[in-house]
């Protein structure tokens, strides 16, 4: 052990905002393993992005991060300078946005934004970065790419947007891309386009993927690990067969029968979710799912559950997977 | 299956939208979004419409309301043709036909409460005559679609994305529609709430005999909800059928790559699918290719398809494809 790309131990953030303290991230422990597709799940709100953007330090000034560790390919980003992240930042790490049109500069060229990264963090001189940022676009699938250098972010259609940002995060060969949300706002032709490029650019260049993402069908289609998230905190951690056919925590299983099935068309009515998440500004004592969940018990609502291993790699925050629990239900 | 009747029949729609161009001529040039549209929905049933953004589904559900003037073609409710009709002798007909918006923090006025909401078209109607009576039918929607007596006199901010959805469907249910037109009610939900959403939409039509064109770019969503199910392309409806006939038998190659990019919530199901990647993107509806619209992303394209434009042509009963290579 030790030896993961990424690991954050105990990761906490908190917004103070005129209302007060938002909890946003509780607590949080993960990792991901040089050329690993991981993927987070949550629904909005649960802390997927604020922990991503935590570990980048890429928060405002009204969000305080606190962490036993962050550390990065053997360095501990909390002791770095800003100086220092920026150098890591779109070097090492790259980042993907959910919108393609915020994300890219509307001021600057194709050209401009993916050559400067080249510049500023591989010494490279106009001409090798003119000549690396083509080769990128011909990867992507962006035909005629000397053209387009000269365009601006405008000119472009959304999927073509978001394969730029992919090149741009994919210039510098980093060795883990963060992926929020990459498919979200482009079509499922688009989408398919998209993933099928992450997948094959993983293949490439062994680089370590984390994908947050809300949609159960992007996650079975390309992530080897997922973690499920729910209101601040992690619920459950598992290979992706485990998650989809041996889930342990009750909200995976609300998330997985609130969505029409495998794809066999069954008519079966849709179970949902009922009630709403948590409100992080006070966040409940007790396990956050507690108030939704159809096998809350009392303790549920007193004291949250620990990660509790469940099988190889899989691990489940309940209750219900307490030992002692577990004896007095099977006694029953 | 037996006849049943049809409520809505679409013939031949067209809805174009001027496009002044460029630089000072004034000139316009025509972009359009439905080309020559028809489909029929049975009373009871969902329609659901698919296709990519800007393929002109939504533009379908609007010109249907008459929410814009549609540049040629009939619509025909319960038999008679409303695209004709004045705005006086259309009116009656508003209480009928009603629509469910996309985004639940837009479609709903900010400044008034839920009451007002729910209730002013009522009192436009005359289905309530007093307040009083406004409010108690209020309070009913509300039970309906499973919000509390105390939110009524709420104001959307208060509300969450889920709930506020549910205010738009007690809105438009108030008016006790025959159809309603459903532009992608869920997309902005999270996965745990679209389940919530959907099946207060389900139960209602079982309850209200409702009639639904839903429309959606969620393919797993459209099969789980639909009856029947029309596929468009650029504006040009590419193939229609029931449902399960549709998802396992298409015979257009778009359809065939619009199911196979679509991610299946299941990973061993997703590992066995082949996908067809389409190349590049949609074309722009302002300079449709010639011919059949789908043809420069076509694996199966041929000379033929860029002369002249394929038809809808009912290839089994009730399944229709536009396609000259049908697969």
């Amino acid at each position: 052990m030790g030896e993961h790309l990424l690991e954050v131990k105990n990761l906490r953030t908190n917004f103070k905002t005129s209302a007060g303290i938002v909890q946003a991230v509780r607590g949080i422990d993960l990792h991901v393993d040089a050329g690993e597709f991981m993927g987070i799940i949550g629904e909005s709100g649960c802390g997927k992005s604020v922990s991503m953007m935590s570990i980048m330090r890429l928060l405002d000034d009204n969000a305080a991060v606190k962490a036993e560790k962050i550390e990065f390919d053997g360095k501990e980003m909390q002791e770095l300078s800003r100086k220092e992240i920026r150098k890591i930042l779109g070097n090492d790490i790259g980042m993907i946005f959910q919108d393609p049109m915020t994300s890219l500069n509307p001021l600057y060229t194709i050209g401009n934004q993916l050559m400067e990264p080249l510049m500023k963090h591989q010494n490279m001189s106009k001409a090798r970065a003119k000549e690396r940022a083509i080769e990128m676009l011909e990867t992507v699938g962006i035909n005629e790419p000397d053209k387009r250098l000269k365009q601006y972010p405008h000119e472009l259609s959304g999927g073509m947007r978001q394969r730029v940002m992919i090149a741009v995060a994919m210039c510098c060969n980093p060795k883990l891309l963060i992926a929020d949300e990459p498919t979200t706002a482009l079509d499922v032709t688009i989408q398919a386009q998209i993933m099928e490029l992450m997948a094959e650019l993983k293949e490439k260049f062994d680089t370590a993927t984390i994908l947050i993402t809300h949609d159960l069908g992007v996650i079975a289609n390309s992530c080897t690990r997922v973690v499920v998230m729910y209101g601040g905190k992690i619920m459950e951690e598992a290979s992706v067969e485990d998650l989809f056919y041996h889930p342990a925590h009750p909200y995976t299983e609300g998330l997985l029968r609130s969505v029409p099935g495998d794809g066999s068309g069954s008519k079966e009515r849709l179970v949902p979710i009922p009630g709403t998440p948590p409100d992080l500004l006070d966040p409940p004592a007790g396990c956050p799912f507690a108030a939704r969940c159809p096998k809350a018990m009392r303790i549920c609502n007193q004291a949250p559950a620990q990660l509790t291993t469940v099988g190889a790699d899989h691990r489940a925050a309940c209750w219900l997977l307490h030992p002692q629990i577990k004896d007095m239900k099977g006694g029953e | 299956m037996g006849e049943k009747k049809t409520l809505i029949d679409v013939q031949h729609l067209k809805m174009y939208f001027p496009i002044r161009d460029k630089g000072l001529k004034k000139s316009y040039s025509m972009l359009k979004a439905v080309d020559d549209v028809s489909f029929n929905i049975a009373e009871g049933e969902t329609f659901g419409l698919v296709g990519e953004s800007g393929c002109g589904k939504t533009t379908v559900g609007r010109t249907i309301l008459k929410l814009y003037k549609a540049t040629a073609g009939t619509v025909y409710y319960d038999g008679k043709d409303i695209t004709a009709m004045g705005d006086k002798e259309y009116f009656p007909y508003h209480k009928e036909m009603q629509m469910i918006f996309q985004d639940p923090m837009t479609s709903l006025d900010p400044r008034q409460t839920v009451t007002e909401i729910i209730g002013n078209p009522l009192m436009i109607h005359n289905v309530v005559a007093n307040k009083t009576e406004r409010d108690e039918k209020v309070q009913e929607l509300l039970a309906m679609v499973g919000l509390k007596k105390d939110h009524a006199n709420r104001y959307p901010h208060e509300f969450s994305g889920g709930q506020r959805q549910r205010i738009g469907i007690a809105r438009a249910l108030g008016l006790q529609p025959k159809f309603i037109v459903c532009d992608e009610p869920i997309s902005a939900l999270d996965v745990s709430i679209q389940a919530q959403v959907v099946n207060i939409m389900e139960d209602l039509q079982n309850e209200l005999g409702l009639t639904y064109l839903f429309i959606s770019h969620d393919l797993s969503m459209i099969r789980h909800i639909s009856h029947r199910v029309g596929v468009m392309y650029l504006g040009h409806l590419v193939e229609v059928a029931d449902v399960e006939e549709l998802y396992n038998n298409m015979h257009h190659p778009y359809t065939q790559s619009l199911m196979s990019a679509n991610p299946i919530a299941d990973p061993i199901a997703a590992r066995r699918s082949k996908r067809i990647i389409l190349e590049g993107d949609v074309p722009s509806p302002l300079n449709p290719p010639s011919g059949c619209p789908f043809r420069t992303r076509c694996r199966y394209a041929t000379e033929h398809c860029a002369e002249e434009m394929p038809q809808l042509v009912e290839t089994e009963l009730r399944h229709f494809v536009a396609c000259h290579n049908m697969l």
